[in-house]
């Protein structure tokens, strides 16, 4: 978990990019089933990277 | 369970990278089209920042090796082949139009955000909140047109938090890669207040029928 604040700036913003289209966007079908545990998790990876990347982006803005 | 990667025309062999869990693809089809899967096990998948990974590699492995690909959304699944070909064929229309849409196009991303956040609109009167609104929303579109001028198609978000004025989804032709790349450098030389971050190119996520949020 303390491996993501110290990914280089660029690649944290990519990151968070990435995330959000693969959770976010993508095709979705009737009928298909989320992963039986995944909501909770899926939450926390989404955020974890959300929050380090948001604070990433702000510190890039102030500069 | 049958695991989904992407929808794709024309896909020309299976890349060699693994799935979520190390799993290895299938290529299967339905109503004509071609579908990139993986098989496990009831229950057997966690969800968790490697396997989203997976799922981007996949993806994006499989860009080089279709003539058109709609990524899938992570995390979802199928029952049994049978679910999911229903599936693909209760949007097999819907799904050959956005097809079309994206193909031969990549992705950009470009977000926009404000120095600081946008002051609260007054609290006295409604109508200066509503000023407020209409000024940022007029700001972003600003931003915006300009961009999607240069696409196929275009989505936005706007100021999803109060800093960020623009998060666009720009599906271009990668012959105009260069001229939006220099449209977003006009535009930032033009507000040098304001910071410009742009991504990709990625694949298509944006502008998959169902990726409306």
């Amino acid at each position: 978990m303390s491996t993501v604040p110290e990914r280089p700036l660029e690649q944290q913003i990519t990151l968070l990019e990435l995330v959000d289209r693969v959770l976010n966007k993508g095709v979705t079908l009737t009928g298909d089933i989320t992963l039986s545990v995944a909501d909770v998790d899926l939450v926390y990876v989404g955020l974890r990277v959300l929050l380090t990347t948001v604070s990433t982006m702000e510190r890039l803005a102030a500069e | 369970m049958i695991y989904l990667y992407a929808i794709a025309e024309g896909l020309d062999g299976l890349p060699e990278v693994l799935g979520v869990d190390g799993a290895p693809l299938v290529h299967g089809s339905a109503a004509g089209l071609d579908l990139v899967l993986s098989e496990h096990a009831a229950g057997e998948l966690d969800a968790s920042e490697e396997a989203v990974l997976a799922h981007a590699r996949v993806v994006e492995a499989l860009v080089a090796r279709s003539a058109a690909l709609l990524p899938a959304r992570f995390g979802r699944g199928f029952r049994d082949p049978d679910a999911l070909r229903e599936a693909i064929e209760g949007r097999a229309a819907s799904l050959r139009e956005a097809l079309a849409q994206v193909r031969g196009c990549v992705e950009v991303g470009v977000r926009v955000l404000r120095p600081e956040p946008a002051p609260p609109p007054a609290a006295e009167s409604g109508r200066a909140y509503m000023e407020a609104r209409l000024a940022h929303t007029e700001e972003a579109r600003e931003l915006h047109e300009p961009l999607a001028a240069l696409a196929r198609a275009a989505t936005r978000t706007v100021g999803a938090t109060p800093r960020l004025l623009l998060s666009g989804a720009y599906l271009v032709e990668p012959g105009e890669l260069d001229a939006f790349r220099s449209r977003v450098s006009e535009l930032e030389a033009a507000h040098p207040e304001l910071t410009f971050v742009t991504t990709g190119p990625w694949p298509p996520y944006s502008f998959a029928p169902g990726g409306e949020t």
